[in-house]
């Protein structure tokens, strides 16, 4: 078990942990040139379904959190107590995301970065993950 | 005015109810609707139905029921939204002359014995969970997010009013408080033992900043309504509850820079689309039937009502005024917190109580409207009916 549960490639995610396993999250762009999350289909500016792979810079801000002390299923038993977050990339897009790092004393606003993690066990591994992490403080 | 009226109310027994179907149960609340109303299963011509988290009950409720000749039969689906959506198409049908008795059901049996609540919300294929192999594509990505049921998407809304107007813990405690003290006066309520905001604030944390004690129950059961027109539940056995108003607005969540998502809610447009149809402002509301899944949703509904401003929920809350003698009748059941969560059909099952006066023990005082609201998705669907014992005006 482990903190990140096993997470597998399908078709239509092959080229995003593609891009996660060489450090870069990608996300989509529509054509009035808006900003969407991954999971995106349509760009709501304009209605288009015409969307294209970008590559983000991993900059953020930190939109909320939610500390989750009691897992929503098994797979995540043993990652409990862990961090939740709502994260605006500096493009623009939401994204649902764990934070990882040091998470105590967080404030919406603050600035975070993308990291990348492995899922799964060693024994079992599965593709790399984009996660964030509150951005050094001094 | 829709010229519509609620004639008819069936509920079964609520909570640990084992070893019967949603359907079962069902047909049970259609029954007693339909017999609390003075009529038979012959008078009725139209059916509309939702079900739960099991997602098991359907259509096929009225061959169970042996309703063979309708005019309208149609299983209805607008997340925890769908009650008020049911009654609305219920008054449109009946208005526009498509059916003349329209029974709206609502069924769920998620609850199993020795499972947990918790458990038996998340079991039936919300997400891959690992319970059948790895997480596969982006769904996975968003399964490690970790952000992946109500409780934890609902905290993450509640923590971004508490950090934008200084919303507090212990304000969403008095409205859980309140309810509980409601729910006292409430038979069929699952949980009837005082709390206070000390134990609010010492139940465990499910996913901060909500404690247990700020989400709803789980339960098994079944409510119906009976919805007719207003001339007909006039001659019927119980005092017509007249529908003068009803609204929805959906809004799924817009995640982008600049968005309100968690702060503001459909209930804003719901809301007055609803009571503009009633002829009335948020001042003449005499009794709120809060959709409560969460306390949070209810302060944020409030507010999105106008029963305050964005931002005062937290002050408008506390003191005690949802409470029994407070100065708002809310939840006067008890709510999804403290009596039964048969999603919308909560709130409405005591609306149409109080809009009768058969609330009893806890009976609002005055009752000649009454709003209700409906909540589904993550604060993403809303939908709204104004409840009233008169046919016309706003007092008797």
């Amino acid at each position: 078990m482990t903190a990140f549960p096993k997470v597998e490639r399908d078709a239509s995610s092959a080229a995003f942990f593609e891009a996660a396993a060489r450090g870069e999250l990608l996300v989509r762009r529509g054509s009035s040139g808006t900003v969407l999350p991954p999971e995106a289909r349509t760009d709501p500016v304009d209605g288009s379904s015409d969307l294209v792979d970008v590559s983000a810079s991993g900059e953020g801000t930190l939109v909320s959190w939610a500390v989750v002390h009691r897992a929503p299923v098994p797979a995540l038993a043993d990652a409990v107590p862990y961090v939740s977050a709502v994260v605006e990339l500096a493009e623009g897009p939401w994204l649902i995301v764990r934070l990882v790092g040091d998470t105590d004393s967080l404030h919406v606003g603050e600035a975070v970065e993308i990291r990348f993690v492995s899922s799964g066990g060693p024994d079992d591994p599965g593709e790399t993950l984009p996660v964030f992490a509150p951005v050094a403080r001094a | 005015m829709t010229g519509a009226a609620i004639a008819g109310l069936g509920l079964t027994e609520m909570g640990k109810v084992y070893g019967r179907s949603s359907t079962s149960l069902a047909a049970e609340a259609v029954r007693t609707a339909v017999a609390d109303a003075g009529l038979t299963l012959t008078d009725v011509d139209g059916l509309l139905v939702s079900s739960g988290i099991r997602q098991d009950v359907g259509v096929g409720l009225a061959a169970v029921l042996g309703m063979h000749d309708l005019s309208l039969l149609n299983q209805v689906n607008a997340f925890g939204a769908t009650a008020g959506v049911m009654v609305a198409q219920a008054a449109q049908a009946v208005a526009a002359g498509a059916a003349t008795t329209v029974v709206c059901v609502f069924a769920d049996s998620p609850l199993r014995p020795k499972e947990s609540s918790g458990a038996s919300y998340g079991s039936p294929g919300r997400s891959s969970g690992g319970r059948s192999g790895p997480a596969r594509g982006l769904a996975g990505w968003s399964l490690a997010s970790g952000a992946i049921n109500p409780n934890i998407l609902y905290a993450l809304c509640a923590r971004r009013h508490m950090e934008r107007y200084g919303t507090t813990s212990e304000q969403l405690a008095q409205i859980a408080v309140a309810q509980r003290a409601w729910a006292a006066g409430n038979p069929l309520a699952q949980l009837r033992d005082p709390i206070t905001v000390a134990d609010h604030q010492a139940s465990r944390w499910i996913a901060e900043p909500l404690h247990l004690l700020d989400c709803c129950l789980v339960s098994n059961g079944a409510v119906a309504v009976v919805v007719t027109s207003a001339e007909r539940a006039a001659g019927l056995a119980q005092p017509a509850v007249h529908v003068r108003g009803y609204g929805q607005a959906h809004a799924p969540r817009r995640m982008h820079a600049g968005s309100d998502w968690g702060l503001v809610t459909p209930a804003a447009r719901s809301g007055p689309q609803a009571m503009a149809m009633a002829g009335i402002g948020i001042g003449d509301v005499d009794v709120a039937e809060i959709y409560d899944c969460y306390t949070y949703t209810v302060l944020v509904t409030l507010e999105d009502y106008g029963f305050c401003a964005k931002g005062e929920g937290g002050a408008f809350v506390a003191d005690g005024r949802l409470a029994p003698g407070g100065a708002l009748a809310c939840n006067t059941g008890g709510g999804q917190l403290s009596s039964y969560y048969m999603w919308g059909f909560t709130p409405l099952s005591e609306a149409v109580v109080q809009a009768r006066g058969a609330g009893g023990a806890r009976q609002a005082p005055r009752h000649d409207m009454v709003l209700v609201s409906g909540n589904g998705g993550i604060l993403e669907h809303h939908s709204t009916l104004v409840l009233s014992p008169h046919r016309g005006g706003s007092r008797p």
